[in-house]
């Protein structure tokens, strides 16, 4: 965009900040005004998976209720707890909001690259990493002993799912090679642009673990514990009224969408698909740009489903779910993903193994034999692991469900 | 570096600083944690100024994202947290500034031995083309995580792994410390439960486990 502005005849400083601003007017009105119908449709979705019909009386079929929702919150008493942290009270949703804006710099929209990080894939993370702060934030310094518990909580979930949520992204930084998220999707665009991650053994387990660890980071059921509105209120959300709070609930939807954006550029091939290529040029572009937001919102579709059908998981399930399942399951994944690298492409990710075992016959994904060895030893590994691990999990589960008579009558187990 | 990357680079290195002295003066605690955050990012965008993307990420990933929260929960988990009380300044103080001092004698002479490649590498920067490989300028480099990883398994790997074991041997200690006794544990149990035992008039968990701690004793 820079280069299109200077050749009208702008100063080449001048044509960069005129884009940048350009740029993240697009992405701060876009990404807010997106979440507001956000909320809509997830309201919509779940009222028809509930068997009502949810909000649909603010213009045709409910789609003004987010403005009307607006206005009413910025309507609302903005009130602060007497006995507060004023200053860390007003900054922590300002923090939340400011780490969830900064995800959306990288994200890839179709073949459009707002900014182009060496280490777009770890800054993703890192900003959702900034959310513990503002949680942290906002439950000290409302000075409640329920927004604290949540904020705790939060704050503990959020780095516990940190962990898997970064080893689950390593297979697919070992397939392409590169922490670029422009390099990620380049590398997903063989067979006619549907080479996607997902659909070799590897990616699909990183996708399914990647997937579960982010709802997890974004607070969704069944990990939205921070918020279990039966157990601690609104949980780091209690003392926030008014327009704070709405910052809280923007920041929370739209660092859902960013999770939907991550996960359909790491897994789903981002904008790549069929016919983009062969369209070329701008209508490649729009192409692609339809690709990705489909893929995107399927996923937030998927988001909803999983909060109408699934329950929400005690504080101990929460951990031992991180800790015990993904985690194991994400190394394995790791191991697995260096099989697939080392049998498909190590001509290209290591030259030295080239002069030591030869170079192999064809370079390309496209070694059917090869390819075929791969997915197989993959899916062996993978689907062992998670057999065994699942196994494994069940029988923790039911050893902890059921007490038997001695142990009660001890009072111990 | 250009006029604007220096201007730049004197707003964010005082923000640092300033920063930095508020989290030793603040009486706060909670307060000189945050303080602390902000010196943190601070340093990751002085990182980011030097093109280094990837220490920047991973200085907000590490420090800012974790080992600060690390420090709250530690101080949550303390019993004063605010109060007029608290001394910021000890009797000892010459002592920490002693140490402080002794940090930066061993800094600057370091950064004073690199001055001269360093100013070789602004130079060649401003010149235009890219510093030739193998020389002090492109040395300088080391910002990509490519040339990271390459060092860490290659010309540091074994202070690398040193290192990797000692943060394993904190691990073990913390869960030592942590560890309680299977025998002693004893589950919550749920109101159905308690209430299983009350019919059945078997004795209160309580008295159960105080009765195991009881022979614990007897037998130390």
């Amino acid at each position: 965009m820079a280069d299109a502005l200077t050749q009208l005849g702008f100063a080449s400083w001048l044509s960069v900040l005129i884009a940048s601003i350009i740029k993240v007017t697009l992405i701060l009105v876009g990404g807010s005004v997106g979440m507001m119908f956000l909320t809509w449709y997830e309201r919509r979705a779940i009222s028809y998976m509930q068997d009502r019909r949810g909000p649909n009386r603010v213009g045709p079929q409910g789609l003004l209720q987010p403005i009307s929702e607006a206005i009413k919150t910025m309507t609302k008493e903005d009130a602060t707890p007497r006995e507060a942290d004023r200053i860390v009270h007003f900054l922590a949703p300002v923090v939340m909001l400011g780490a969830t804006v900064l995800s959306f710099a990288v994200i890839p929209w179709g073949r459009m690259f707002p900014v182009d990080l060496n280490a777009a894939v770890l800054f993703v993370i890192a900003t959702g990493g900034l959310h513990s702060i503002g949680m942290m934030m906002a439950g000290w310094g409302s000075n409640n002993k329920f927004a604290l518990l949540g904020g705790m909580r939060g704050v503990a979930q959020l780095i516990s799912y940190e962990i898997p949520q970064v080893m689950a992204i390593i297979p697919v930084v070992l397939m392409t090679g590169s922490m670029s998220l422009q390099k990620i999707v380049e590398a997903q665009n063989d067979f006619g642009g549907l080479g996607w991650f997902v659909f070799s053994p590897v990616g699909l387990l990183g996708f399914a673990l990647f997937f579960t660890a982010s709802l997890a980071e974004g607070e969704r059921t069944p990990f939205d514990i921070p918020e279990a509105d039966s157990e601690i209120i609104a949980g780091y959300m209690t003392e926030y009224s008014g327009m704070k709070f709405a910052v809280f609930y923007l920041s929370n939807y739209m660092s859902n969408l960013a999770v939907c954006f991550i996960t359909a550029t790491l897994y789903l091939g981002g904008g790549n698909g069929p016919g983009v290529d062969a369209l070329g040029g701008f209508a490649g572009g729009l192409l692609s740009l339809i690709y990705f937001l489909l893929k995107s919102f399927a996923l937030f579709f998927i988001m909803v489903l999983i909060r109408a059908t699934v329950p929400r998981l005690r504080v101990d399930q929460l951990m031992g779910f991180a800790w015990k399942f993904l985690l194991p399951l994400v190394l394995v994944n790791i191991l697995s993903a260096s099989f697939w690298v080392a049998l498909l492409r190590w001509d290209q990710q290591w030259p030295q193994l080239t002069e030591w075992f030869g170079a192999p016959s064809t370079a390309d994904a496209t070694n059917w034999g090869r390819l075929a060895i791969a997915v197989v030893l993959t899916l062996l590994i993978n689907a062992g692991a998670v057999a065994l691990i699942m196994r494994l999990t069940n029988r923790n589960v039911q050893k902890h469900l059921y007490t038997t008579d001695e142990e009660l009558a001890l009072g111990l187990s | 570096m250009n006029p604007i990357a220096i201007g730049v680079f004197i707003v964010i290195a005082l923000l640092t600083l300033g920063s930095g002295i508020m989290v030793v003066t603040v009486r706060n605690i909670i307060h000189s944690a945050l303080w602390l955050i902000a010196s943190f990012i601070g340093v990751a965008a002085l990182y980011l100024l030097m093109e280094a993307e990837f220490l920047a990420v991973v200085q907000i990933l590490v420090y800012a994202g974790a080992v600060s929260i690390l420090v709250l929960f530690a101080i949550m988990l303390t019993r004063q947290v605010t109060g007029e009380g608290v001394r910021v300044v000890f009797e000892r103080w010459w002592v920490a500034l002693l140490i402080a001092l002794g940090l930066f004698g061993v800094i600057v002479p370091t950064l004073w031995q690199h001055g001269s490649t360093w100013e070789e590498a602004s130079k060649l920067a401003q010149v235009g083309p890219a510093p030739v490989e193998g020389t002090a300028a492109a040395g300088l480099q080391v910002a990509t995580a490519t040339e990271i990883g390459r060092s860490f398994m290659g010309e540091y790997l074994l202070p690398f792994e040193v290192i990797s074991i000692l943060l394993l041997m904190a691990l073990i200690g913390a869960i030592v410390i942590a560890y309680e006794e299977r025998t002693r544990r004893r589950r919550v149990l749920t109101l159905a439960e308690e209430l299983a035992l009350k019919k059945r008039g078997i004795v209160e968990p309580r008295d159960a486990e105080g009765a195991v701690v009881a022979l614990d004793s007897e037998q130390a």
